[in-house]
């Protein structure tokens, strides 16, 4: 038995016969939920999902991935990374390869392991890389911030921070409304979004991950687009609030700044990222160690950045399933679960189409 | 008092070889068969016979529910009775790290001697070898196994057939979880203890109720979503599964729930699929409700000639997913 809510949203989702409407999921993990929970095989023709840039591992440019091989290879570096990072495709290899060659390259959770490991382990130099979003940032905030507080000397991070704000301007034309991270907000609150409305007429809704919610968001939209006005509305109220977490957000503002950022496929976006202050500079790889300026070549087939933007699908990439697979990756999108491309060869979503 | 350790000289084939045999392995294994000649005399099985060998080398040695001791002969005397034999004899073969506590391998030799004893299985024969400190990590076990098919039987992956009804004789994944949470390696703890058990007596009640099964299969490497994938590529056919149906522990759900792991690709030892035709499901089900550890068997699934290859699997939502394959990201050293 199904309940009411998930009815009642699934027969708004079903019935839908208006005038085509884009819908993009900003968010990796709703893109992997929604896979998951076969929302995508009962959305009528004339609903189009997309799914938007809101994977960390994705949007990691190839020069970040090829900085990281060079402190691990030619600097003798211990690099500590979220796995995922690890077979993400640099401009000729990846870190997997890196530590086939003998790099020290260690998985960890969470950036406060990597301070706890540089702390164990004071014979080597340690970097951790930093990427994420609003959701991540504030714990290598805390890890930078440790590491100062106890002098620790090998301890250092390579950032590529982003925030999203900007990321929905550069796409603000991409989709007529978008599912808007929940995790996300949860830090930054609702101001951002209802900026975005006022400014820029760009309209959506914040949900959270059960099966209830991501429909219930879905049918919110489809029902508000027919009204020609934008909105924005936050159907994650038990987690998400008006002004976000003020205290993660002040840590960072207190730890870092903003800078321009580049996104893999969408290029640079001026102030999207962040980095650290002045004062944290002895624990900015970048400063501490001169990494020369590359510049990433990605594979020439690759349509990551078009799958990012919305503008293909997956499956329309010429080398999805051929060459460039969960196993063997060529693009980041393929690498990660919460990836467009690794969710939509999964769930096979090719065997599903019904033309 | 010190704690008395293995070393090398244990394993050199002299007095201390002997005296370690003797206190810890045949004070453990009774059977009348197991020899002291370098071979086991034994009558042969009647009819077919099956013949199969596993190595073991789980790490940490011991997890609530089991050890490797008790996992090493769940192992062998469950892959026999997937093919419908009876286990009749098995050989042990130990690898032993040097600095390994006696009381370990003691703990180890019981629980190896119990679970052969509650399988009817005899031990006949076996070897022991010490490696130097480093070269091994504990204890590695490799068991054989000697079975009698049960007249009647013909079992296959290759056999499962439209219309037939999935099977799994208990609630999945418990021991992948179990292991997980030994390594403490996520800072998480859940009360959950492995499922490891030997199953020829669950085996055998089913085959007892009915011979008519296509295929029965152990969930062990991978869990019963490879299993499934497995099968459903040697019969050319497609599964169709219900997620509801599927039974698996509360704390095994919030574990996957909160690591972003599905239960079935997790590892179970005391948990069979079986595949056989709709009409005999239920009695096949019924009887296993009133086995010891099948007591949360359920059908969760069937066959169909559609999707072949494939597993799909209905969701929460009442829509149709693909269950992902498996693929290379499975935790090591589980079994």
């Amino acid at each position: 038995m199904l309940s009411k809510d998930i009815e009642k949203a699934k027969s708004i989702i079903m019935n839908y016969d208006g005038p085509p409407i884009k819908i993009m999921e900003v968010c990796g993990t709703h893109t992997h939920e929604i896979f998951k929970l076969g929302i995508r095989n009962i959305l009528p023709n004339n609903i189009n999902l997309i799914s938007g840039p809101g994977c960390p591992v994705c949007v990691t440019p190839t020069e970040f991935i090829d900085e990281a091989i060079y402190l691990a290879l030619e600097k003798n570096i211990t690099i500590c990374t979220f796995g995922d990072l690890i077979r993400v495709p640099g401009t000729s290899s990846s870190l997997g390869d890196a530590r086939s060659k003998g790099a020290n390259i260690q998985m960890v959770y969470s950036p406060l392991d990597s301070v706890e490991y540089a702390i164990n382990h004071p014979e080597q130099q340690v970097v951790f890389l930093s990427v994420g979003f609003e959701t991540t940032t504030p714990a290598s905030c805390i890890a930078v911030r440790n590491a100062k507080n106890i002098e620790l000397k090998n301890f250092s991070i390579l950032g590529a921070n982003k925030t999203m704000y900007q990321a929905y301007l550069a796409l603000k034309d991409a989709a007529d409304a978008y599912i808007y991270p929940g995790h996300v907000c949860t830090m930054t609150g609702m101001s951002e979004l209802y900026k975005l409305r006022d400014e820029e007429n760009v309209s959506g809704a914040v949900t959270g991950f059960s099966a209830s919610e991501i429909l219930s968001s879905l049918a919110y939209i489809i029902s508000e687009t027919q009204k020609n006005k934008p909105f924005v509305a936050n159907l994650y109220p038990r987690v998400v609030t008006e002004e976000g977490l003020i205290k993660a957000k002040t840590l960072v503002e207190n730890t870092m700044e903003s800078c321009d950022s580049i996104w893999r496929g969408l290029g640079i976006i001026e102030k999207s990222g962040m980095k650290l202050k002045k004062e944290y500079i002895d624990y900015d790889a970048r400063a501490k160690y001169d990494i020369p300026k590359i510049v990433g070549k990605p594979n020439k087939g690759c349509k990551c950045g078009e799958v990012l933007r919305g503008d293909i699908k997956p499956f329309e990439c010429p080398l999805f399933s051929k060459g460039c697979t969960p196993e063997h990756p060529i693009g980041a999108c393929m690498v990660s679960n919460e990836g467009a491309c690794s969710a939509y060869y999964k769930y096979g979503e090719n065997l599903w189409k019904k033309n | 008092m010190e704690e008395k350790l293995v070393t090398l000289a244990h394993g050199a084939g002299g007095k201390q070889t002997a005296e370690l045999i003797d206190s810890i392995f045949k004070s453990n294994f009774k059977s009348k068969n197991l020899t002291a000649d370098d071979a086991a005399i034994l009558n042969p099985p009647i009819g077919k016979m099956a013949f199969t060998t596993d190595g073991f080398i789980v790490s940490p040695f011991k997890f609530p529910g089991g050890n490797i001791g008790k996992l090493s002969i769940c192992g062998t005397v469950n892959d026999l009775s997937c093919m419908g034999a009876k286990p009749m004899y098995l050989t042990v073969a130990f690898v032993i790290e040097e600095g390994f506590p006696l009381k370990d391998l003691e703990e180890i030799a019981q629980a190896m001697a119990k679970t052969a004893d509650e399988a009817g299985v005899e031990i006949v024969a076996g070897d022991t070898k010490v490696a130097g400190k480093g070269q091994v990590d504990g204890v590695f076990i490799t068991t054989t196994g000697v079975g009698q098919i049960m007249e009647g039987v013909d079992l296959s992956g290759a056999k499962a057939k439209d219309g037939d009804a999935i099977i799994t004789t208990g609630d999945i994944g418990r021991h992948g979880c179990a292991i997980l949470l030994s390594r403490d390696s996520y800072g998480l703890t859940a009360d959950v203890k492995s499922d490891c058990a030997p199953l020829w007596n669950t085996i055998k009640s089913v085959l007892d109720t009915t011979k008519d099964i296509h295929v029965i299969r152990d969930a062990t490497r991978g869990g019963v979503g490879t299993v499934l994938y497995e099968i459903a590529e040697q019969s050319q056919v497609g599964i169709h599964l219900d997620y509801a149906a599927i039974p698996v522990d509360d704390a095994v759900k919030g574990v996957c729930g909160m690591l972003g792991l599905d239960p079935l690709y997790l590892a179970c030892e005391g948990t069979m699929v079986i595949f056989a035709p709709n009409d005999k499901a239920q009695a096949i089900v019924k009887t296993l409700n009133k086995g010891k550890y099948s007591k949360k068997a359920a059908i969760i699934g069937h066959v169909t000639n559609d999707m072949i290859a494939h597993v799909v699997v209905k969701t929460e939502i009442g829509t149709e997913t693909l269950l992902p394959a498996p693929s290379g990201e499975l935790l090591p050293r589980i079994c």
